[in-house]
């Protein structure tokens, strides 16, 4: 067999072992890959960062599901821990029936860090007070429409059950208008039904974290004003991780931020994989014709 | 090393490796793994749509004496019609009354969301060169989409000036697809690393 017909035909289980080793071995040596923060990701951390404290609130729609929480979850905890940081409330809802699982961990797990580090009253996270989550809903369109008119119509009661009237964050709520933002992490065309109903019918804004899949077909409507910001995959999540770090809003760089050396990594391999498939296609093709 | 105690992180490791057997070949570690899945999802969405759909919706207004919820369930019931085929004909009406609502509440917001604000996106104006850059890109951006128009255009053959203004139309599809690529494949690996990274350190507690 010629040289190049070999570098077509590597055994696919070879690949698959490089590729682990080029998502393990950076995530034991320590280097970090600069952060280019993209437009549409500041857009959407400057958005947030200039809702004036305790004023509006943030609607947080969380339609992720396990498969893809390695890139949403990330962006979930950032923005969480973003808007708590600025004392922004938040408005936790799910319309993906796998969303409520994985929100209630990323809200429990970031009020808990916050109340941890908290020496006041001021400091710390209330649920009820700074923060609600109100579960999952099915029937999307025609919630998303009625919340319009009244949030509690649509959710009477919180994800545990508590009757809504007697959370004091949800007395000071009615409708949209009541919301500074809505951003809606979605591992599917979620984002599609805030655009076109919320944004486009009650003139909220709108800004959405999505996987990388989903990105490409969001791009236009960044453009048009009609997402207010977006956040792309892990990528997406590691650049806003990096912004509330350097705005001195935590500590920690979260998992999409380690998580990116090893993305790096794979780019590279994968593109020397690409062109080393060129290079002997291009000589087997030259072979055949002599 | 520092293993974790939590039995559930360790179910959850195990069906890892299972699915990630599928890799080397089919086995019945991954078969297992898979239909264990198949079924747990299926009991959740059971669950859930009778705790959060049907019992608040329909089974307590029911039971509360709201007789008017009898209408959603008769609508409901006869989806299942189509199982008998002397009136299986029924299944029309709830079909009829969800495509119409579905029709009614969809196409006004279709058109404003979808079309006419990607359209003005897409028109250049003296103010989309406020800041020149974007104004580069704006007209990039409205060449792009008549060139891939006209490539879709296929009342006439592609000849004269539709030859060279379809050719590019190509161009912008192709670079569409390649960012589109690039992306999903961006998103795979975003799912693998966070297996790793779940594999590494909350179950084998080698990294934070």
């Amino acid at each position: 067999m010629k040289w190049y017909d070999r570098i077509t035909q590597i055994d696919r289980r070879i690949i698959y072992l490089l590729l682990t080793l080029f998502i393990i071995l950076p995530l034991f040596i320590p280097f970090k890959i600069p952060q280019n923060v993209m437009p549409q990701t500041q857009q959407l951390f400057d958005f947030v960062d200039s809702i004036p404290p305790g004023d509006e609130v943030v609607l947080l729609a969380l339609d992720y599901t396990p498969q893809t929480a390695p890139e949403c979850h990330p962006m979930a905890i950032a923005l969480l821990k973003h808007c708590f940081a600025r004392k922004v409330p938040v408005i936790g809802v799910s319309f993906d029936p796998q969303g409520p699982g994985l929100a209630v961990e990323a809200i429990t797990s970031v009020i808990r860090e916050v109340n941890e580090n908290a020496r006041t009253r001021e400091d710390s996270v209330i649920y009820g007070t700074d923060c609600v989550y109100l579960g999952w809903k099915s029937g999307r369109v025609a919630a998303l429409l009625q919340m319009g008119e009244s949030v509690p119509q649509v959710f009477p009661v919180d994800y545990y059950g508590t009757p809504i009237d007697s959370l004091p964050l949800m007395l000071r709520v009615g409708n949209y208008k009541d919301v500074a933002i809505a951003i809606n992490i979605a591992s599917a065309a979620y984002p599609d039904d805030w655009i076109r109903y919320p944004q486009s019918r009650y003139g909220v804004k709108v800004g959405a974290g999505l996987t990388a899949v989903m990105a490409p077909k969001y791009y236009p409507f960044v453009q048009t004003g009609q997402l207010s910001g977006m956040m792309s995959g892990m990528k997406g999540a590691a650049e806003y991780e990096h912004l509330i770090v350097k705005h001195g809003y935590t500590d920690d760089s979260g998992t999409a931020e380690t998580g990116m050396n090893s993305q790096s990594m794979i780019h590279i391999l994968i593109i020397v994989f690409i062109v080393l498939g060129n290079i002997g296609y291009f000589f087997s093709r030259r072979g055949v014709k002599q | 090393m520092n293993l974790t105690p939590d039995p559930w992180i360790w179910i959850a490791a195990f069906l890892t490796l299972m699915i990630f057997s599928f890799l080397y070949k089919d086995n019945p570690f991954y078969k297992f793994a898979e239909h264990l899945f198949v079924g747990v999802a299926n009991g959740y969405y059971i669950a859930l749509y009778w705790h959060n759909t049907l019992r608040p919706n329909l089974y307590d207004p029911l039971s509360a004496g709201n007789f008017i919820y009898f209408v959603p369930l008769l609508l409901g019931l006869m989806y299942f019609t189509r199982f008998i085929p002397r009136i299986g004909w029924l299944v029309r009406i709830p079909i009829g009354f969800m495509i119409g609502w579905g029709a009614g509440i969809s196409i006004p917001a279709y058109f404003q969301a979808d079309l006419l604000k990607q359209l003005q996106g897409t028109i250049v104006t003296p103010n989309s060169f406020l800041n020149p850059l974007e104004g580069i890109w704006a007209v990039i951006i409205l060449i792009g989409v008549v060139c891939t128009l006209i490539y879709f255009y296929f009342s006439k053959e592609h000849t004269g000036i539709l030859k060279p203004t379809a050719r590019l139309g190509i161009i912008f599809i192709m670079i569409g697809f390649g960012a589109s690529f690039g992306y999903t494949v961006m998103a795979r690996v975003s799912l693998l690393i966070g297996r790793i990274q779940f594999l590494l350190g909350p179950w084998l507690g080698l990294i934070e």
